[in-house]
């Protein structure tokens, strides 16, 4: 097997008494959708943020591309090529939408576009990319939450990560979007850019991910296949509660 | 013609006309005085509005880089140093004074670190008030000569153009759209590969440095200078209500701001003891109330004659 291009390797994070991430290890094979799965509290966005450099863990490593990024800050690791989407979306809000992904073209992984006009060609290519193209001049605060996912989708591709994160980008969307979405992910995917998605919504999870990673209370209780990891015993209990079997 | 090229255009005209001012008017010596100060003051705005206004870090002891420039230029050719050494020293001690509170200040945010700012900016005013064998102390220093007021009011138009350039220039750059970043959502900036603090820090320190010479203009101009009259803490909340008049984080709002900020000052103040603060006051509350946004804003909507958007960058935002 091919050096992962990513990989994390005892990761913990301490919140006071609690162990939010417990000794993670997670390895991520150039060009797959993993996904990360597992109940509300269980860690996968505190491991996210772990990774992105938006949070230091306590103790472990994050290795990518052969080099160490623990502990460096968060725009460093954008730099380095992995790009992260935030949960709760974050845009900048009295900015038109273009402007916000001219951000991320500016600045993320080198090499970057050259002055202010090819930063909007980059830009306006990712908008396109995902659909918001017809929404460039408005302001980012007029779009619906589908829009700000997007929004979130787009920025973060603008950056050129080799790695993208992708932290509940399907959350709160209806059926249709959801599909969009989707088939967006599977899309940027097939442009080359490895995915790590962590996601609710296991019929999604299912469709689009080669293989799933399930966290609870902090721990990895399974990995592998879809319909492994969704059969698996423990997997099962931890979403039902123990008494279903 | 479209908006790029008028307001270059009007630019140019009200440069021009600046330049001319001195050689056609009437009274010269009067209106020469006044526009001298609006283009200091405009100066030292804009200087301030690069960190508070673009990048959101309200600072409010930016009287400091002042009254470090006026000090330097003022100790500088007590001792018979020539002025093309003494200013740009002053900026650059400004600027390196800048570095060395950047540091430890970034690591505040928002409200905090406006507060942060008033205690370093009286610092600084404690400092030249008791380090007396360098300062003078509390009776100040005075300089022996200054240049005609013609070579003043050249210096403070230059300086102001370069401000308000700078200020148009980054604006449009990738150093601007980090700094608008960084106003909306610091987090969201630095996961976009955006160095918040070294933006932050170079935003301080140009803004620092303007500053510096602005203060070297000061001193040369009033040949008087003390702890309170530099390092004040009315200098610094001076150049916060600039900005919040003529239009928050734009190019040209803090020069507008300067042109009431100066008017209010010299007729209000010679007219009536401190009516100038009650006249700021009643201005404050006026804009955050009306239009935050400012002069600005309220050419803004009487163009568009429409109302403000619902919501509006507030002073605090970020």
């Amino acid at each position: 097997m091919a050096e992962p291009i990513l990989s994390c390797r005892g990761l913990t994070k301490r919140f006071g008494g609690l162990l939010a991430v417990n000794r993670v290890d997670l390895d991520v094979e150039q060009g797959e959708i993993l996904g990360l799965i597992g109940p509300n509290g269980a860690g996968k966005s505190t491991l996210f943020r772990l990774i992105a450099g938006i949070m230091h863990p306590n103790a472990g490593t994050v290795t990518f591309g052969g080099h160490r990024i623990t502990n460096r800050p968060a725009h460093d690791v954008c730099v380095a090529g992995v790009a992260a989407t935030h949960q709760i979306v974050r845009p900048f809000r009295d900015m038109t939408v273009l402007d916000n992904v001219v951000v991320g073209a500016f600045f993320g992984r080198r090499p970057r576009p050259h002055g202010p006009a090819a930063a909007r060609e980059a830009a306006l290519a990712a908008l396109r990319f995902c659909g918001l193209e017809g929404r460039a001049h408005s302001d980012a605060r007029t779009l619906n939450l589908s829009g700000q996912k997007r929004l979130e989708i787009a920025r973060a591709l603008a950056t050129r990560p080799e790695v993208l994160l992708l932290d509940e980008v399907l959350a709160g969307l209806n059926p249709t979007e959801t599909d969009q979405t989707l088939e967006l992910v599977r899309t940027i995917r097939s442009h080359g850019t490895t995915i790590v998605m962590v996601e609710h919504n296991l019929r999604a999870v299912r469709g689009v991910c080669s293989r799933i990673v399930a966290l609870v209370n902090g721990s990895k209780i399974a990995e592998g296949s879809p319909e492994a990891v969704l059969n698996d015993e423990a997997v099962v209990s931890a979403y039902l509660g123990t008494t279903h079997a | 013609m479209d908006r790029r090229t008028a307001s270059l255009a009007a630019c140019g005209v009200a440069l021009a006309a600046a330049i001319a001012v001195p050689f056609v008017a009437s009274r010269a010596e009067y209106v020469l005085d006044v526009l001298f100060l609006v283009f200091l003051y405009g100066a030292m705005a804009t200087a301030w509005n690069l960190l508070g206004g673009f990048a959101g870090q309200v600072s409010f002891g930016h009287a400091a880089f002042l009254g470090i420039g006026a000090y330097t230029t003022a100790i500088l050719t007590q001792l018979g140093i020539s002025l093309w050494i003494a200013v740009p020293a002053g900026a650059l001690l400004a600027g390196a004074f800048s570095l060395v509170i950047g540091i430890p200040a970034f690591r505040l945010r928002g409200p905090y670190f406006s507060i942060a700012t008033i205690g370093i900016g009286e610092a600084t005013r404690l400092i030249a008030l008791n380090w007396t064998s360098l300062t003078g102390g509390a009776s100040g220093l005075t300089l022996a000569t200054a240049p005609p007021l013609i070579v003043q009011y050249f210096a403070a138009l230059a300086l102001c153009v370069v401000s308000v350039a700078l200020a148009a220039w980054i604006k449009v750059s990738r150093f601007g759209y980090a700094l608008a970043a960084i106003r909306q959502d610091p987090d969201a900036a630095e996961t976009l590969g955006v160095a918040t603090t070294v933006a932050k820090t170079q935003a301080l320190f140009l803004s620092a440095c303007l500053l510096g010479v602005a203060g070297s203009i000061y001193a040369l101009h009033y040949l008087f200078i003390s702890p309170d009259s530099v390092f004040g803490f009315g200098t610094s909340i001076g150049l916060v209500i600039m900005p919040i008049i003529g239009g928050l984080g734009t190019v040209t709002g803090p020069l507008l701001g300067a042109v009431v900020y100066t008017f209010i000052r010299e007729q209000l103040a010679a007219t009536l003891a401190n009516a100038d603060l009650l006249a700021f006051g009643l201005l404050l509350i006026a804009i955050v109330v009306f239009e935050p946004r400012g002069i600005l804003g309220i050419i803004d909507r009487v163009r568009s004659g429409k109302k403000p958007p619902p919501e509006i960058a507030a002073v605090g935002d970020g």
